[in-house]
């Protein structure tokens, strides 16, 4: 038995199964020599793999007409003879016979003019591959094939991967490479398929078929469990399904504390998708809508009518609120198409707020396209990184310039639309009182809070026992901008992290916190902890 | 042997897809079907060879059928890439 330690948790949950190593087998063709009697042999042991691989594809073309062309080509009287020839002729076993007929037409797509054509090179080979594998006796790896539970081992997944990913069968998921933001993390998030990604070397100690425990919540894998660690891991699964199920059948309860409060409680999103999926949860809405990923995904300066189509489809898809965040780049996040100076601190640098009020065009085809969205919603603006209240005048100023160009357009928007800010600046902090007397909400961003009042680097893990949203003085930012919002009776909500951590709720709310906004994944366990608070 | 001109209409020209279903119907044909375009003198029982010819949306090609219901045979191949092979 071993127990492997894994820091990068994707997606948590207990699995218990067999390994399926979801790896390319080695398909070099075995280089045995032939004689001129053994020709017809080996050219029937290419008949009976290319019938079993016509038969595979057959089956795939039923459920997918992609395959109808890669049927055609197994079948191909071409590449029979290609093979066949090379057999008989050049007294080629069969395998080299396969792999030289196969190259030879997908360098010929590969020399062709058209991307399309040149692509359809990837499709012979894909023949060849199955050709090869049936030939050699292995097993070619398909997560579409899958019929019985395992855990799926596999260096890296793509999305081509994850379109098969069944989770009726895939219990868990390890990965070599990978982090927790990678692809393969997000799907196996939304499909709640217990994950663990990144760990190094794990491949080589894993053997296709043998049983192995993953507890993903913890960071753990235990390979060659013993029996008992096996009962306790079975058991452990079904305590963890159990209260799955029962947070599950808490959604329909609206978030209301022993006391009566009712709690809003709202999803961080980055796109459309991401609202479709935290909908399941049953949420209020929207309390951070990441704009930035629109802007960070693209090729340009996404346009009014592009940001329009977005904020229009998420205010209506949003049951209570939708709270974009103007664009917030610089620090970490950079644009593909617009250069960046180089910055010492980029954190303390030309950011989010500074950056709007500087492009000012650009700015207001933001403001334009949200204006316009929140006809079909209830839609609120919230501006990031304020140190100033004259950085909140201005940008005010700039949403009432842009509603009086709409009216004269003849454009609808919510007139009273809200404009609200994060509180993630020390300065914002110390002027809280002052601040919400002309926002018309707050909404605490805890991550950048904590970094900038404790000066410690939240990405530096030397120092990352040092940064925790429950020291002291973060603790009283929080209830001194909760208290100083209430006073001039503005809602505050918190959209960092601290939000979606079960331990911060009873303390959130005992210092009069109106609104949770967090990742999807975490709302079933806020909940449970308003509803019991 | 029969043979007939005739213009394809697909709007990627021949990809694996219209290929295909043009490399089946070629296959149920009793007579050898051959197609010319340009140079190039295609096998059409091949998508292979088919493919490989990299026939443009827009391109006038010959099909060629010679043997036993050659008649018959260039007529459904010809109606058949008319008709856009299934696109």
């Amino acid at each position: 038995m071993e127990v492997v330690k894994v820091e990068k948790t994707a997606s948590r949950g207990i699995a218990v199964a067999p390994v399926y190593l979801y790896q390319e087998p080695d398909l070099t063709p075995d280089s045995y020599a032939i004689t001129r009697e053994q020709a017809e042999e080996e050219q029937k042991k290419f008949a009976d793999a290319r019938s079993a691989v016509a038969e595979e594809l057959e089956k795939l073309a039923g459920e997918n007409e992609i395959f109808a062309a890669h049927l055609e080509m197994a079948n191909d009287f071409m590449l029979q003879d290609g093979v066949n020839n090379r057999i008989a002729i050049d007294q080629k076993n069969a395998q080299i016979a396969v792999k030289e007929t196969v190259e030879e037409f997908a360098e010929m797509f590969a020399a062709m003019e058209d991307d399309y054509m040149r692509e359809r090179g990837a499709d012979i080979r894909d023949i060849g591959k199955r050709l090869l594998a049936c030939l050699k006796g292995k097993r070619l790896p398909d997560l579409g094939s899958l019929d019985a539970p395992v855990i799926v081992a596999a260096r890296d997944l793509y999305p081509s991967d994850t379109v098969k990913l069944n989770p009726e069968f895939v219990k868990g998921i390890v990965t070599e490479e990978g982090g927790v933001t990678s692809h393969v993390s997000i799907i196996a998030k939304s499909m709640n398929i217990p994950t663990l990604v990144g760990i190094g070397g794990i491949l080589e100690k894993l053997t296709d078929g043998e049983t192995v425990c993953m507890d993903a919540g913890q960071g753990i894998l235990v390979l060659a469990p013993d029996a008992a660690t096996l009962s306790e891991y079975q058991q452990k699964k079904e305590v963890y399904e159990s209260e799955r199920r029962r947070l599950k059948e808490l959604r329909n309860t609206p978030a209301v504390t022993k006391e009566g409060k009712r709690i809003f409680l709202c999803a961080n999103v980055g796109n459309v998708e991401d609202i479709k999926k935290a909908l399941e949860m049953n949420i209020d809405g929207v309390g951070l809508f990441r704009s930035e990923f629109l802007y960070m995904e693209n090729s340009h300066f996404p346009t009014e009518e592009e940001q329009f189509a977005v904020y229009k489809e998420a205010a209506e898809l949003c049951p209570k609120e939708l709270t974009i965040r103007t664009l917030d780049i610089g620090g970490d996040k950079e644009l593909p198409y617009f250069t960046f100076e180089k910055e010492d601190n980029p954190f303390l640098g030309w950011r989010a707020i500074r950056i709007s009020l500087d492009m000012k065009e650009m700015f207001k085809e933001q403001l334009r396209a949200i204006l316009r969205a929140s006809s079909y919603g209830h839609v609120r603006i919230m501006f990031p990184m304020l140190i100033s209240l004259e950085e909140l005048r201005d940008a005010k100023e700039i949403v009432e310039e842009c509603k009086k160009e709409l009216t004269a357009e003849g454009k609808d928007f919510d007139e009273n639309i809200e404009l609200g800010m994060m509180m993630e600046t020390p300065a914002s902090v110390i002027l809280a009182d002052a601040f919400a007397k002309e926002a018309d909400f707050f909404s605490i961003g805890t991550n950048d809070l904590t970094q900038y009042l404790l000066a410690v680097d939240r990405g530096n893990k030397k120092i990352a026992d040092r940064y925790s949203y429950f020291h002291p003085a973060v603790l009283s930012a929080i209830k001194h901008i909760i208290e100083a919002g209430h006073r001039a009776g503005i809602k505050v909500g918190m959209c960092g992290e601290m939000a979606g951590d079960s331990k911060a709720v009873l303390k959130l709310l005992e210092f009069g916190l109106d609104e949770f906004s967090m990742s999807a994944g975490n709302i079933d366990y806020v909940r449970e902890q308003i509803l019991n608070a | 042997m029969v043979s007939a001109k005739v213009i394809v209409k697909n709007p990627s020209g021949l990809h694996a897809r219209p290929a295909s279903v043009l490399a089946q119907a070629a296959g149920k044909c009793k007579s050898e079907t051959i197609l010319l375009y340009g140079e190039k003198r295609i096998q059409l029982k091949s998508i292979l060879n088919i493919m490989s010819a990299a026939i443009k949306a827009g391109s006038e090609v010959e099909i060629q059928c010679s043997g036993d219901s050659e008649e018959e045979d260039l007529k459904t191949l010809v109606e058949l890439v008319e008709s856009g092979l299934g696109e």
